[in-house]
């Protein structure tokens, strides 16, 4: 049975319209527009325990939506979902007590008095016995370099300490599941890779299910060999990350070195990347590859030419902006 | 249970290190508290009482009247909207507990610490101004004073957290809740003592549960009720509880079922 199994999961809003202007504000008072959202959209997929799934889309696209109904926060309008074999939304503490939701906007710290307490009250709401609170305290306060921030009150702290206090608050009483939205949003590259170090460890050392969304390139590349991409509330892709590029890239990319000067004028051929001396890198449709590169031997003396695919970077970063040119929509 | 009282002692800590606030909280409480007697002292300049109130009745109502603000009329309810409409409630939806008692812990911690104050500033203004006061004779006007606050303290928590459920469906969710306490500050007696008002107006509040938090504990404490009273005070504040604590829960639920978790 998988970890996570999500079947048809469906989620409409109602969202209040509103046209600019004092008049329409007026006509809104006294007769409001609504329209209907379908943020997440028949979607199904599943995930085995100890996988760690990287979930992509643009912004807008239902990732957080998709979250919030798994960790029960939110009702779907139609659909199934199971958790380690609970339906999320019912909210039973078994199943509570066996996930953890890190959202990177959201704060579940005590701002105004120092981390620790925040960790005492978890302790206490999650029932954990003094020596795994210990234990466990201890070695989260060693991976994530936490031991001077404990005694500080939260809102004296760095955004890189309070993510990090936060995932040591949402870890304390190790979750089999972990939902991420944004864990490095904010902050900065040297606290980026710490934060992936320390997921890619929490996942391996504890076996855990990771279910992490991330508008940054590296945090996917470095931790998800899996993504589960979404586009308007529906399944995209589901698959590895290196297939991703071969599956949805529209582009190739051709670079050639020409004998001499390259010509002027290549946009014929397809986007010019680049265009100097003697090399020129062409982005090229996927289905006229072949065609463009002949012409490119027939009508001028070239050195050396590669087809290549557009980087899993692009691709990515394609879907995320929603643009046409890395990804298929 | 563990879980509630380790959400009490944060929540202790949390209000005494909001000093600022505390202080600004405290400090407004007072000037209440001092506009209040010097209106009453004016008024009953020359009588020997006021609406059957002994002199040493009225002083001992206004002062107890600040004991009530603070432990009775006082709540998390601007947070509580806070939370729902910015979506904050969402990091205590996925963790094992009832927002519900959590909410009541966090309550009672500032209670604790504005009682305390509340008692510390009736004695110090008590003795600045002379003020002589209504000590009860008996020790039950006592202990019925006590239970009725208790009760109406926990009755006003559960109005407070219904009020401000209604967060769920207004986007501009402070409205509900600042016609609530503007109009319980009225009609619980915590302005002037009820038999102020004229008897139709009276009688109609006598059947809302706004009274039983403020006027008749104080009647209590005063002795101003007849034998029984305190009795069928503390019936009617169970009745409103139990029927409040019905509405309150399926409000809740009824308000999760459409939460939209907004704000990320």
């Amino acid at each position: 049975m998988p970890c996570i199994a999500v079947e048809g999961l469906t989620k409409i809003y109602e969202a209040p319209e509103k046209e600019p202007g004092f008049l329409n504000a007026v006509r809104s008072f006294f007769s409001r527009k609504i329209r209907l959202v379908h943020a997440v959209n028949g979607l199904s997929f599943s995930i085995e325990e100890g996988e760690l799934v990287g979930f992509l889309g643009a912004n807008g696209a239902g990732k957080t939506t998709t979250l919030k109904m798994l960790s029960g926060l939110l009702t779907p309008t139609s659909g199934a979902a199971t958790v380690l074999g609970h339906v999320p939304w019912r909210r039973e503490a078994q199943l509570q007590r066996r996930f953890s939701l890190v959202l990177g906007q959201r704060s579940q710290l005590w701002w105004e008095i120092p981390a620790q307490e925040t960790f005492r009250l978890n302790q206490a709401i999650y029932g954990v016995p003094e020596a795994d609170y210990r234990r466990n305290l201890g070695e989260l306060v060693d991976l994530l370099d936490l031991s001077e921030c404990l005694n500080v009150p939260v809102k004296k702290l760095s955004l890189g300490q309070r993510m990090r206090a936060e995932l040591a608050a949402a870890l304390l009483h190790r979750p089999s599941v972990l939902f991420l939205d944004e864990p490095t949003l904010g902050l900065d590259v040297v606290m980026q890779k710490k934060i992936r170090a320390f997921i890619k460890d929490y996942n391996v050392r504890h076996r855990a299910t990771i279910l992490l969304t991330s508008h940054n390139m590296d945090d996917v590349a470095e931790l998800c060999s899996r993504v589960v991409v979404i586009e308007r509330g529906r399944l995209l892709y589901d698959g590895g990350l290196k297939d991703l590029a071969a599956r949805y890239a529209r582009h190739k990319i051709i670079r050639v070195d020409f004998a001499g000067p390259a010509p002027d004028d290549l946009s014929s051929l397809g986007t010019v990347v680049s265009n100097g001396g003697t090399r020129a890198v062409l982005e090229v449709p996927r289905e006229k590859v072949s065609e463009r590169a002949a012409e490119l031997l027939r009508r001028w003396p070239v050195e050396d030419l590669t087809i290549e695919e557009i980087s899993i970077d692009d691709v990515v970063r394609g879907i995320f902006s929603g643009s046409e040119r890395g990804a298929a929509s | 249970m563990r879980k509630y009282l380790a959400a009490y002692g944060i929540a202790l800590q949390n209000v005494l290190q909001r000093r600022s606030s505390l202080i600004m909280d405290r400090v407004g409480g007072v000037a209440v508290l001092a506009s209040l007697y010097y209106f009453w002292l004016a008024l009953m300049n020359g009588h020997k009482g006021f609406f059957g109130y002994s002199r040493a009745q009225m002083i001992s109502y206004v002062l107890a009247i600040n004991v009530l603000r603070s432990f009775v009329l006082t709540g998390r309810g601007w947070e509580l909207v806070g939370d729902i409409s910015g979506g904050r409630i969402s990091s205590y939806l996925v963790r094992p507990m009832s927002y519900a008692g959590y909410s009541l812990s966090l309550d009672l911690a500032q209670k604790t610490v504005y009682l305390g104050s509340a008692v510390l500033e009736i004695a110090i203004f008590a003795a600045l101004v002379r003020a002589r006061f209504y000590v009860p004779r008996h020790w039950s006007a006592w202990l019925g004073f006590a239970a009725a606050t208790a009760m109406s303290s926990l009755l006003f928590f559960v109005m407070e957290f219904m009020v401000s459920s209604l967060a769920f469906w207004t986007s501009e969710s402070g409205g509900p809740l600042f016609c609530f306490e503007l109009f319980i500050q009225f009609a619980a007696g915590a302005f002037f003592p009820l038999d102020v008002l004229p008897k139709v107006i009276r009688r109609v509040l006598d059947l809302s549960p706004f009274p039983y938090l403020v006027f008749f504990p104080i009647n209590i404490y005063l002795e101003r009720a007849r034998p029984g009273e305190t009795l069928r005070v503390l019936a009617i504040q169970g009745a409103w509880l139990a029927v409040m604590v019905f509405l309150a829960s399926r409000l809740w639920r009824r308000g999760l079922r459409g939460y939209a978790a907004e704000g990320g």
